[in-house]
């Protein structure tokens, strides 16, 4: 059996003794786009952060290709939601797509030509280089999340974590958006979604884990995205599904 | 101009500068108040340090200031990390603990020396060229200018080494972290430049108004500028334009020059704020005026794309019977119509407005939208 992009084994995080996420288990096999599906509250941000180190499992632990996070940090892009940021911050656009290179630059030493051209090329896949310049408090919310797709490109990583991408982003956006992860996916790259619209994902994803504070379920679309497990993740919301779904 | 007081002008001088230089990465965490708990608690290790070393020249009270000041920015997230009360409560808890500590070593055990409290709170600028440092016979000049020449070297290799760590984890500590960019690391060690640097400031301006020295410079540099290497060193340059415009006013006032710099920092930063181009008030109003006139530019095209062609139009378009139509005084009206004709929106023929082609797409591009 090959290495997973991604295996969660037995996390719990808890905020003092109120658990967010209860033993919650998660693979992802490499070259997949996977959703995580759930009600607010459902500790999906969460799982992120803790995978990512910005949040202590109080039990469990999350590897990457196989080994802890610690040690795979280099593989591993992160794309918060646009909110986390303060967007006033003095500086433009390539310089926040450049931050993402600071990783493998490494302390004290400048960006360099690569580093450069390779902000620059991100910018271009992402169909923004003309807005490099820009100041980032001038950008649309569409705008914002490319720069964001942008930042995590430049990391070259193996494994890329997004906390809700398509959140608040015009219809061309979300294209583009889906078209990058497309991409990436070709590329044998694995990428993890926090995801909230029910509708697109059967559209955009391979793979789903349905999640409400345990894991509710987790597989491929066709077998977990099914209204009985949405029914199961959602409890008494999942009504709200079968209305957008209906006519 | 004597060297006393140009040796006064450049102590005032390098001390903004400096502050001012990290008081940037202050104001852009939001941590402005931090300033504040440090330059007081600081005061607690100067006196600490000195009993140690009988002097008031030691290098030993600048590292035991630092260290105070990282102390106090430590038990300040300890507090906050309990969740029991909030940052600002907490900030407000910790340092007057620490200064008060320093206030009643002082006048318990240093009371017949140089470290008394005036000095401490306001600082005495005037004095400063007379205690002087000497290395081998040699005059250096005064120790403040010494001791802040020092400081703001350290300052600016510190932030020209960790430029880039800077700036990432206080735009996004989240992404530091997961880079491996020790946030926490970063900010204690930009902690230990501010202490350093409110001890240095001590001498020149007191604990109180160090805290303008920090912030009113960058915060006056950031409406000014939208990149972060320019508001840092535009917060420099406002700095050390406040030291020198401070100095003549205290002279020129016969007052305290510490006051009077802060009083010139205050200033510095009401006329950024008001006359910033782009994000000062008067930018501001001058914006919603413009938006004000294109929203009705609009409303008006917007009526006459309506009636065009239809047997109301001459009615509706009548120049006399906008007012009526649009329920707009004669004032407003004479006003948006002016103009509309100025950017050829609209030509007005025996009294009736009609629609120019330019008119005419703008009413259309306003519907679209």
């Amino acid at each position: 059996m090959t290495t997973a992009a991604l295996e969660v084994t037995d996390l719990t995080v808890a905020y003092g003794d109120k658990p967010v996420l209860w033993d919650v288990d998660v693979e992802v096999p490499v070259g997949t786009l996977t959703a995580i599906v759930g009600p607010n509250g459902a500790g999906k941000t969460t799982l992120l952060r803790s995978i990512l180190g910005l949040v202590k499992p109080a039990a469990g632990q999350a590897l990457v290709l196989g080994r802890p996070y610690r040690e795979q940090r280099r593989l591993v892009a992160y794309v918060p939601q646009r909110g986390s940021v303060d967007w006033d911050f003095p500086t433009d656009v390539r310089d926040v797509v450049l931050m993402g290179r600071y990783g493998r630059i490494g302390w004290v030493r400048r960006p360099g030509r690569r580093d450069r051209e390779a902000a620059d090329e991100a910018l271009r896949q992402l169909g923004i280089e003309h807005l490099a310049s820009r100041q980032i408090s001038q950008l649309s919310g569409g705008q914002q999340q490319r720069v964001f797709l942008a930042r995590a490109l430049v990391q070259e990583a193996e494994l890329y974590l997004m906390d809700e991408p398509f959140q608040g982003v015009d219809a061309t956006t979300e294209l583009a958006i889906v078209e990058l992860l497309r991409a990436l996916r070709e590329h044998g790259k694995t990428i993890v979604c926090v995801h909230h619209d029910l509708q697109t994902v059967a559209e955009y994803f391979d793979r789903v884990v349905l999640l409400n504070v345990r894991t509710v379920a987790a597989g491929t679309v066709e077998e977990v995205f099914t209204e009985e497990n949405l029914r199961l993740a959602y409890g008494g919301r999942s009504a709200a599904f079968g209305r957008r779904n209906g006519p | 101009m004597t060297s006393g007081q140009l040796e006064i002008i450049a102590i005032a001088s390098l001390t903004s500068a400096a502050c001012a230089l990290v008081g940037v990465f202050l104001v852009l965490r939001r941590m402005s108040l931090v300033s504040d708990a440090i330059t007081h608690s600081v005061l607690l290790g100067i006196v600490l340090a000195f009993f140690v070393t009988q002097s008031t020249t030691s290098p030993l009270l600048l590292v035991a200031a630092a260290l105070t000041g990282v102390v106090t920015v430590a038990l300040v997230e300890l507090v906050t990390r309990t969740r029991l009360v909030r940052e600002d409560a907490a900030i407000g808890l910790v340092f007057p603990v620490l200064f008060s500590i320093g206030v009643i070593l002082v006048s318990r055990y240093a009371g017949s020396v140089h470290l008394d409290i005036d000095t401490v709170l306001l600082g005495e600028l005037a004095f400063a060229p007379f205690d002087r440092v000497h290395v081998g016979g040699v005059d250096l000049g005064p120790a403040a200018l010494v001791t802040m020449a020092v400081v703001l070297a350290v300052d600016v290799a510190a932030l020209t080494l960790f430029w880039k760590e800077l700036k990432l984890t206080t735009f996004d500590p989240a992404l530091a972290l997961s880079l491996g960019l020790a946030p926490t690391a970063v900010t204690y060690g930009l902690m230990s430049l501010v202490s350093l640097t409110a001890v240095g400031a001590f001498n020149a301006v007191g604990s109180i108004l160090t805290v303008a020295l920090m912030v009113a410079p960058p915060a006056a540099a950031y409406l000014l500028s939208d990149r972060l290497w320019r508001v840092t060193l535009l917060a420099a340059a406002i700095g050390v334009g406040c030291a020198v415009a401070g100095y003549w006013l205290a002279f020129v006032l016969d007052a305290s020059i510490a006051g009077c710099i802060a009083a010139c920092c205050g200033a510095a930063f009401a006329l950024a704020w008001a006359f910033a181009p782009g994000r000062g008030i008067l930018a501001g109003a001058r914006r919603r005026a413009r938006q004000r006139v294109d929203f009705a530019l609009a409303m008006l095209a917007i009526h006459l794309a309506t009636h065009e062609g239809r047997p109301e139009a001459e009615e509706e378009s009548r120049l006399d019977r906008l007012g009526a139509h649009l329920r707009w005084d004669e004032g407003r009206i004479a006003h948006v119509v002016a103009a509309a004709q100025r950017r050829g929106l609209v030509v007005e023929q025996a009294g009736v407005l009609a629609l120019t082609e330019r008119g005419r797409r703008l009413a259309r591009q306003a519907i679209t939208f």
